[in-house]
């Protein structure tokens, strides 16, 4: 892969607070990615950096091999060819939603000027509407609106900062998907900036988990899920616990619920305090397996119970069970460990006395 | 939303009317106390009056034929030294000769009369013109200085800080007598020039917070969508920003245009005769001091409540396209 983004160890400040520190992160050309994290965490602060709103102070910013940010320097937005929809839209309230969509083709002749914003708008399915002010249509037609103006000049890449934040949950992943496709279609890539995995994973390819203005990960969505890089990014995606344990010979994990096989974190010796993350998933239950949980709290999700368990210990698992295995609050079921991908990382002394 | 009741508000209107009824009659108690003799009459006449164009025999002769047509006469005087008759058409009612008088050169035949515009609504129509066009001048120093006011360039931005805190900190009065009898005089420019340039830089100033004020009340995200579109930050701000400030703030613009209205009336401290200037001169001859002044306050009141229910007009008009 010849990475078409490029984005080296930059940090990003709003002096004197430093907001992103040290993010680097590959993009293939018409590749689709998110940044995903916390509210606060300066996702849209590094989106903007990209676009150019913001400088660097540190780190570099390529595309298709060209500069467009270093310290001291930054490339003006209107010559990056970048397009940004944004988390307030911004749609031109003076115009109409023809002339939103033809905003940045003013270079363009009239008749291909034309046949571009109708061309977008069937796209995105408002063409009945051109003749309307941003005003007189939903909140979902705007958001459509604003994706078909962004897209309009032929963009290298679409920046997205939480579009769809201003959406109902069950509207936010259709749309995510739609836009999806068109980018595919149009073939040009994203960069989606959202707080919300469901969306990110029903809009991305490759997804970078930030926290604190570090990139903590970028990969894939199954690969954040079974293969976190640390505690942060396990507890963020999915659902899950840690459960407690120690290292013991070779790579085994001795934690209450027996011995388990995997590969220790590096510099991990035998007898070091380590934790391990055990999905819902990753818990069955068994009525012939002799290990036992009381049911501490359950919820009903249709197919499946997501029983919350206390161990003996105290220590709390979650477990999700079809749903004719139906359980009271403060009965004991027997439950059996089915970990595929095991997770550890080296306990904290803090996590240790918690523990 | 608090319950509405019906009430009663009939004894409101007829306490606001009692009011007013006592305040005029405080007036008239008042005038009678110095003993001024109301002269309402004298008044119509500085709005339009009735001029006479006296008529004059061209050459000395005699009058040979008058012939009456209606309220028009004409008058056919042979002339003495021989030669073509002339003749003069005059209002009959205004006639001095018979027929065979004798008229020397120069002797009055009759008069005819015109209506001419008198000095009150001169005067009003020079404070129209001057307060629009110094609010045109103005307008564009403003809309320039406010742009220079938000410039990431220091230097712009400083002389336009400076500019605004000089008007807006010295008397317009101070300003007039300064642009009349200094730049005026050094420049050697003409006392209604002098009159028009203090009032544009008066009310360019003010104009320029208005307009900083409006181009910063339009979101950030504009811009950066116009330029994440291609938009230079200056075709940004003629294309996205201005459309959307100036609409937004048409309302106070026009609030400044009516204060400079009356404002202007400052301007007949040089000698220009505006409305205030052609009131003050009509007393010296008049006598009906307080006539005129009560008749130029309202002539003031008339223009400015015309304007302002223009701009509430406007407003509802543009109310409706947002
Ligand atoms: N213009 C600004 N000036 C100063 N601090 C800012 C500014 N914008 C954002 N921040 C701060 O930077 C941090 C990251 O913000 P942001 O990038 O908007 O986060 P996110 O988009 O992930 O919610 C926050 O702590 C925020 O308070
Ligand atoms: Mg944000």
């Amino acid at each position: 892969m010849t990475p078409f983004l490029e984005v080296t160890d930059i940090d990003i400040a709003y002096p004197p607070k430093r907001v992103v520190e040290g993010v680097s992160f590959k993009m293939a050309e018409a590749a689709i990615g998110c940044l995903l994290g916390p509210s606060g965490c300066g996702k849209t602060t590094l989106l903007r950096a990209i676009a150019g709103f913001e400088p660097v102070q540190r780190g570099l910013i390529w595309l298709e091999g060209v500069e467009l940010s270093r310290p001291h320097w930054t490339l003006p937005p209107e010559q990056r060819r970048i397009g940004m929809m944004f988390q307030d839209l911004a749609l031109f309230p003076h115009l109409t939603v023809a002339d939103n969509v033809a905003f940045g083709l003013r270079s363009w002749k009239a008749a291909e000027r034309w046949a571009r914003v109708h061309e977008l708008l069937n796209v995105v399915g408002l063409d009945e509407y051109a003749q309307r002010y941003p005003h007189q249509i939903s909140g979902g037609q705007q958001q459509r609106v604003a994706l078909a103006r962004a897209l309009a000049p032929r963009p290298r890449l679409l920046l997205l900062d939480e579009p769809f934040s201003s959406l109902d949950v069950a509207l936010r992943e259709d749309l995510a998907h739609e836009i999806r496709a068109i980018l595919l279609r149009e073939g040009i890539g994203g960069l989606l900036v959202s707080h919300d995995q469901f969306e990110a994973f029903a809009f991305a390819d490759q997804i970078g988990v930030l926290n604190q203005g570090r990139l903590l990960q970028w990969d894939s969505a199954y690969n954040l899920y079974h293969r976190p890089a640390d505690h942060f990014v396990a507890d963020f995606i999915g659902q899950g616990v840690f459960l407690p344990g120690r290292m013991g010979e070779g790579s085994r994990v001795c934690t209450e619920l027996g011995d388990i096989d995997g590969i220790p974190p590096a510099g991990c010796a035998p007898g070091d305090p380590v934790e391990v993350l055990v999905r819902p998933d990753d818990v069955t239950h068994d009525d012939s397996s002799p290990l036992m949980a009381e049911v501490v709290e359950r919820a009903f999700r249709g197919a499946e119970f997501l029983y919350t368990l206390k161990l003996d210990s105290g220590a709390r698992l979650l477990c999700l069970a079809a749903s004719h295995h139906n359980h009271q609050a403060g009965q004991r079921i027997g439950i059996r460990l089915e970990i595929d991908h095991l997770v550890v990382f080296q306990r904290a002394l803090g996590a240790m006395n918690e523990a | 939303m608090p319950l509405k009741r019906p009430s009663v508000q009939w004894p409101w209107h007829g306490l606001l009317a009692l009011i007013l009824l006592g305040l005029a009659i405080g007036l008239w108690v008042a005038t009678k106390r110095v003993n001024y003799e109301w002269r309402w009459a004298r008044v119509p006449q500085y709005f339009f009056y009735q001029a006479e164009d006296t008529q004059a025999a061209p050459v000395a002769g005699t009058i040979n034929k008058i012939n009456p047509n209606g309220a028009y006469s004409q008058v056919d005087i042979t002339p003495a030294n021989g030669g073509q008759a002339v003749s003069l058409t005059v209002e009959t009612d205004t006639l001095k000769v018979k027929i065979g008088d004798p008229v020397a050169e120069g002797d009055g035949i009759g008069a005819q009369r015109h209506w001419k515009i008198g000095p009150l609504s001169w005067g009003l129509w020079v404070t129209i013109w001057i307060s629009f066009v110094s609010g045109l001048i103005g307008l564009f120093i403003g809309l320039i200085t406010g742009l220079c006011r938000l410039s990431p360039n220091p230097a712009l931005r400083g002389l336009a800080v400076f500019y605004i805190e000089l008007i807006r900190g010295t008397p317009l009065l101070v300003q007039i007598f300064i642009f009349y009898f200094f730049i005026g005089t050094v420049l050697n420019l003409d006392r209604i020039v002098a009159g028009i340039g203090a009032l544009a830089l008066f009310v360019g100033a003010y104009t320029a917070e208005i307009i900083r004020a409006g181009i910063q009340s339009i979101a950030k995200g504009q811009t950066e969508a116009a330029r994440s579109l291609g938009m230079t930050a200056a075709q940004t701000m003629t294309h996205i920003v201005l459309p959307q400030a100036l609409k937004r703030v048409l309302p106070p613009l026009a609030g400044q245009f009516i204060s400079l209205i009356k404002d202007s009336s400052l301007v007949s401290v040089i000698a220009i005769t505006d409305l205030t200037k052609s009131g003050r001169e009509i007393i010296t001859s008049s006598f009906a001091t307080f006539e005129i002044w009560f008749t130029v306050a309202l002539l003031y009141l008339v223009v400015t409540s015309l304007l302002s229910q223009l701009l509430f007009w406007l407003e509802r008009r543009f109310a409706r396209s947002d």
